[in-house]
């Protein structure tokens, strides 16, 4: 007997459940169908000449050596792209904001930058070729560093500064800060990130296609065809429908593919120019130098607590370098978004900037925005440390718990069903914790170092339709002619096992044997559009189309039968591929037979019922939907050597209806290693002329099957709003993975004190700094030196401040307000044109705003210069904006508070 | 990620190879298992003009008691050495240091030769050669030299060998049956090279140390054999040994480096430890008052 699945409202008979996944004997067998194994007849082969340097400006480049070799066919260069017209976009489907080239036009901005392309018979030819172009640099001082890039040159010459992006207030709040050292307990946590590679099994890759004069076919590794389609047409400007991606099989993608990036667009521009297929398969040395990596971010985060433990104020600092081209600015405002969200906070306030450098640009990465769990559970244990309180009753008093909800995080996101207090108390129930502290005090008097680690999250997933690029799912199910099912999903798998999970979803919904379904996925030909496999989505949204899909057509198959057999609809259950009569069962017939007549005898249907059994469903779900978790791991140290080995450790998640549970656990597995490799191993080093030092695996350490323990997994279940009650998980582990396993390092440690700042990766040298009180690792002679060089030149780091800044009223200065100004507010959706036309008497102020969105009136507050108003806006989100506006002469500048979201600039001019 | 053109010979006997290596006056690279060419072929970081692979030399292969010791042919997987009963029984710290080289995906095409040939600093079969005295026989068509192993390393993938002489065996001598295997290595996975290790033997004669072998690997620009430490030990009687001295000693001979896995201070410090570790745990000592 099937229990029934919250979510769902019915017994399971696939959801749930460990099914054998239906990728598995095709990838298994080695039948699986990857970009390299597409060949094409007259297919030519692509490779590239990069820049040996990390900027400089191109004086001239000599291709002739190049096409002199045989079965050289042609070399391009930006001058050659230039013919197609190709826009860089970003992620979220807007021009990249700052111009991206495809090949390097006149300068280079990061080594590896890719400078020529070279077509041949064969990547042997094609790289001998490459080698031979010869390229004549001016070389300038690159910006590689965050310092650097606060104090150096601007690495876009069309810029005066290196800041990408920027949220927050540059000046603390007077009352937070106050309600911070004013307070009994306050702890700071600074954790630097190094830059890391995304490593995808399989790398980036694609065979392009003109088929025609605008019909491109591009065969790429990716995360959605349909979203590459939707990019490739918007950068070209063709219409959509003339490009077919096709992408079966993918082999790891974790936000490296969510669209194409300067090598792809490259080649398939040069695809468009020559005609004939052409096929570039990066290979592992230029994916660990030149695809784009992820990380590279520096927090400081000081958090506030009263006397019983509980939080009263925090604010944070954060860097993130996005290198010189980076797939979109990510300036850290989805990690600021849910830094806090699951703690009961009063006040908080940031400042996150996004710095451009001369490295390579950065990318998504499965949970791009983890950098906010991490710094903050790391920062609780030290608190729970420095208070003398345990860390899981810490957590426990300021959990936003089930029952204090619906309310809003202190950044004013509505929480309605969050559950990471829950998880936790699950976690801990399942955890003798007791036990284990006696089992370490016993440890320590051995010399043995053990520590235990826990640390809670929540995480959003499943987004949909609070950003354009993030749309719901389209789910079309057909009963064929034979009675199997066939559904064309939106779905993408790079290892997700969607193909699997949709199958059984719709298999349970319809009533039929699980090897009766097929899903067809991977090719933007088949089923609607979806966005595929970007931010923990596809299960809940996906799941939650092909769920009522199948409840539809079963509908309907119900429907034809109690035509057929004259008998009430409501008796009828479809189970296992039989249509069954309650009370009836000689009655019963397959749903073959039904299938028959529903496609091959129109005369037997009822005269409503269309002939067919086919049905599709797009399904909008909640905009958010949010996933929680609590893990815990045990670790032992090695005093001798600081090695970590981790013990046990185990995940208590809730990601509302489990599909199936061995998919779940993969996805939870899989960020947990990545998360351990973040920890432990990984690193891109890069030297200060920003070469990328680590260019094989015996350099870059990821983590190996021996370095990943045995995982043990506790699910809540708790159902979410959206149809099956689904929740996403395929980014968690690699969010919680690394405070978990920091948590724990940090407690087997705390006989020799804390982690003063937490570098990863906690190689056995850094752990051993900590160990014997000693710099052995040279981290702290290295931070002392940056912030030697950082005092030194405040005078370069005051002159590439942005513009804008507000400056203080000066008296007297004769200013006239009323008017009309034309301003430009620098929002996170980007910059924001309006005219604003003012009228003041006496201390008031009124007048509109107006921009292409509307008109909008105001009335505030003139003192002196000084210009306050508030405004009330909708869209993108209920807030209200509190401009403070300082007039000088002719221009105007000053800040807008955005509610949640911080403060953005503005600037301006009289009309 | 593909080698630039390269012409590829594959002779069947020693003086054949001997001689392609002659005619090609510098410009060949000897092929044996792979695990380190063809990466650096592929990176285009190696660009020979020819590759002689001696994969097809029988004369090479194999494992064999000779000259009151064990000769080892260099083109012997080292899968098969890993799994041979001679080198268990004479030899077994070399059977305990080659479960550390690489994986078994790459034990089963790597060789012995070609990994002592290279002359990875950090990797286990030079150091082992060195600790353990072995000489390294190589020929040319000029004749052929027998070279002590501690001799045979100038630096990183530097050693002594001419660019027309070929390894044709590794000959470890006999140490007496029932001497004490030294090994201990600190890597950061399973089957990467060391950031540091020790390898070795000694001999105990009558409640005395009377032969010691040792030598570091992960230590230095080439296998660091552990002289001061070694000197120290012979004669000393076991009950007199002080094992965080002696690792001191055999620390002062080496000249480890900063790299992005470790520092040189690292490497000395917890060399030191392992050192100690190693010599108490192997000898049964305590840790001196």
């Amino acid at each position: 007997m099937n229990a029934e699945v919250p979510g769902i409202g019915a017994a399971a008979r696939y959801i749930g459940k460990r099914v054998l996944r239906k990728e598995d004997p095709r990838l298994l067998t080695g039948r699986g169908q990857f970009v390299d194994d597409i060949s094409l007849p007259g297919m030519l082969h692509c490779a590239f000449a990069r820049s040996p340097i990390a900027r400089g400006r191109i004086v001239s480049i000599d291709s002739t050596a190049a096409r002199d070799v045989p079965g050289v066919h042609a070399v391009y260069t930006a001058e050659d792209l230039a013919k197609v017209s190709f826009t860089m976009h970003t992620f979220f489907m807007v021009p990249t904001s700052v111009k991206t080239p495809t090949l390097a036009e006149d300068h280079v901005a990061y080594v590896g930058e890719p400078v020529a392309l070279v077509i041949a018979d064969s990547r042997y030819i094609a790289e001998d070729a490459a080698s031979l172009i010869e390229v004549d640099y001016e070389e300038e001082d690159p910006v590689v560093t965050l310092a650097d890039a606060k104090s150096g040159q601007p690495v876009h010459p069309e810029l005066e500064h290196n800041i990408a992006g920027q949220m927050g207030d540059e000046d603390i709040d007077e009352d937070l800060e106050a309600a911070i050292e004013g307070a009994p307990h306050r702890v700071t946590q600074r954790v630097i990130h190094p830059r890391i590679s995304q490593s995808p099994m399989e790398t980036r890759g694609v065979v392009a296609t003109r088929d025609g004069p605008e019909e491109l076919t591009l065969y790429i590794t990716c995360q959605s065809p349909h979203t590459i389609a939707r990019w490739v047409s918007l950068a070209l400007g063709l219409p959509q429908t003339a490009i077919r991606v096709i992408a079966k099989d993918v082999g790891g993608a974790f936000g490296l593919k969510n669209h194409p990036w300067k090598e792809e667009s490259s080649v398939i521009i040069a695809a468009m120019l020559f005609g004939r297929p052409l096929k570039w398969i990066e290979d592992r040395y230029e994916n660990l130098t030149t695809a784009n990596p992820a990380r590279e971010q520096d927090i400081t985060l000081r958090i506030a607590f009263d006397n019983d433990g509980k939080l009263v104020a925090s604010h944070s600092e954060y860097d993130l370098n996005n290198g010189a081209y980076p797939q979109a600015v990510d300036d850290g405002m989805a990690a600021q978004m849910f830094l806090w969200s699951a703690y009961k906070l009063p006040a908080y306030g940031f400042l996150t900037r996004a710095w451009y450098t001369n490295t390579t640009g950065l990318a998504a990465y499965r949970g791009p925005w983890a950098m906010e769990t991490l710094v903050r559970e790391t920062a609780l244990d030290k608190a729970a440390r420095a208070i003398g309180i345990d860390p899981v009753e810490l957590r426990r008093r300021n959990l936003v718990k089930l029952s204090d909800q619906p309310t809003a995080s202190v950044l004013g996101l509505p929480l309605e069903d969050i559950t990471p207090a829950e998880c936790l108390e699950k976690l801990v129930e399942n955890f003798d914790i007791a036990a284990f502290r006696k089992e370490q005090a016993e440890a320590r008097e051995q010399g043995r170092y053990l520590g235990l680690g826990v640390a809670t999250y929540i995480e959003p997933t499943a987004s949909a339709g609070s950003m354009g690029v993030m749309t719901g799912e389209l789910a079309q199910v057909r009963i064929e002619p034979t009675g199997k099912v066939t559904a064309t999903m939106s779905t993408h798998s790079q290892g997700h096992g969607t193909a699997t999970t949709m199958a059984q979803v719709i298999a349970d919904r319809l009533g039929v044997p699980y090897e009766d379904v097929t899903v067809f996925e991977g090719d933007n030909s088949r089923g609607g559009f979806g966005p595929g496999a970007a931010g923990s989505r596809q299960g809940v949204i996906a799941g939650g189309a092909a769920i009522k899909a199948s409840e539809m057509l079963a509908d309907k198959v119900k429907a034809l039968a109690a035509h057929l057999l004259n008998a009430n609809p409501e008796n009828i259950t479809i189970d296992e591929g039989m249509v069954h009569v309650e009370g009836a069962e000689e009655m019963s017939r397959s749903l073959s037979e039904i299938a028959g007549i529903a496609y091959g005898e129109p005369d037997r249907l009822p005269q409503d019922l269309g002939t067919g059994l086919e049905v599709q469903y797009r399904y909008q779900p909640p905009p958010m939907t949010f996933t929680s978790a609590a893990h815990a791991c045990v670790v032992e140290v090695d005093a001798e050597t600081g090695f970590v080995k981790i013990l046990r450790w185990i995940s208590s998640e809730d990601c509302g209806t489990v599909i199936n549970p061995a998919v779940v656990e993969g996805q939870i597995s899989g960020g947990l290693a990545q998360g351990i490799g973040m920890v432990l191993l990984e690193e891109m080093p890069i030297d200060d002329r920003g070469n990328t030092t680590a260019a094989t695996y015996k350099d870059y350490l990821l983590p190996a099957i021996s370095d990943i323990p045995d995982f043990e997994f506790l699910h809540a279940n708790t159902p979410s709003k959206s149809i099956g009650g689904m929740r996403g998980v395929g980014e968690g582990g690699a969010i919680i993975g690394p405070p978990t396993l920091v948590n724990a390092i940090a407690d087997a440690l705390s006989p020799f004190g804390e982690i003063d700042i937490l570098e990863l990766p906690l190689t056995p040298s850094r752990i051993l700094d900590l160990i014997e009180g000693r710099d052995i690792s040279g981290s702290a002679a290295r931070h002392q030196a940056q912030a030697g060089a950082q005092l030194e030149a405040p005078a370069a780091a005051e002159a590439a401040a942005p513009a804008g800044q507000a400056a203080a009223p000066s008296s007297g200065a004769e200013t006239r307000i009323d008017g009309d100004w034309k301003m430009v507010m620098k929002t996170p959706m980007g910059d924001q044109e309006m005219t604003g036309h003012f009228e003041t008497d006496g201390g008031t102020v009124s007048g509109y705003l107006a921009s292409p969105e509307g008109d909008q009136n105001f009335t505030g507050t003139v003192d002196g210069n000084v210009v306050k108003f508030d405004l009330k806006v909708d869209k993108p989100m209920k807030i209200t904006l509190k401009y403070n506006l300082t007039f000088e002469g002719d221009s105007v500048s000053g800040k807008v508070k955005l509610g949640m979201m911080g403060s953005a600039k503005l600037s301006g001019e009289r009309l | 990620m593909k080698p630039a053109p390269f012409d590829y010979v594959a002779p069947t006997t020693i003086s054949e190879a001997c001689q392609v290596l002659a005619d090609a006056g510098g410009g060949a690279t000897v092929l044996a298992g792979g695990q380190t060419l063809m990466p650096l072929l592929n990176l285009r970081m190696s660009q020979p003009f020819i590759v002689v692979d001696i994969n097809r030399i029988p004369d090479l292969k194999g494992i064999a008691r000779a000259d009151g010791g064990t000769r080892v042919g260099p083109m012997t997987r080292q899968a098969d050495a890993l799994a041979d009963e001679t080198l268990a029984k004479h030899l077994p710290v070399m059977v305990r240091a080659l479960s550390h080289v690489g994986h078994h995906q790459t034990r089963n095409r790597g060789t012995v030769g070609g990994s002592v040939a290279l002359g990875e600093p950090a990797a286990e079969m030079p150091a082992t050669a060195v600790a353990l005295g072995a000489t390294i026989e190589v020929q040319s068509t000029r004749g052929t030299r027998k070279i002590p192993a501690d001799e045979f390393y100038l630096g990183p993938y530097m050693t002594t060998l001419e660019p027309d002489e070929l390894v044709t065996a590794i000959h470890y001598p006999d140490w007496p049956a029932g001497h004490v295997m030294l090994f201990r290595e600190v890597a950061q996975r399973p089957g990467d090279f060391a950031l540091v290790g020790v390898v070795g033997a000694l001999v105990v004669d009558g409640g005395s140390v009377s032969r010691a072998g040792i030598a570091w690997f992960g230590m230095g620009p080439t296998p660091i054999k552990a002289r001061q430490a070694e000197q120290a030990l012979v004669g000393q009687s076991l009950s007199g040994i002080d094992a965080q001295a002696i690792a001191e000693l055999a620390v002062a001979d080496t000249a480890p480096f900063d790299d992005h896995h470790a520092t040189a201070e690292y490497r000395r410090t917890v060399g030191k430890r392992i050192f100690a570790r190693t010599l108490r745990e192997a000898l049964q000592i305590k840790e001196a008052a």
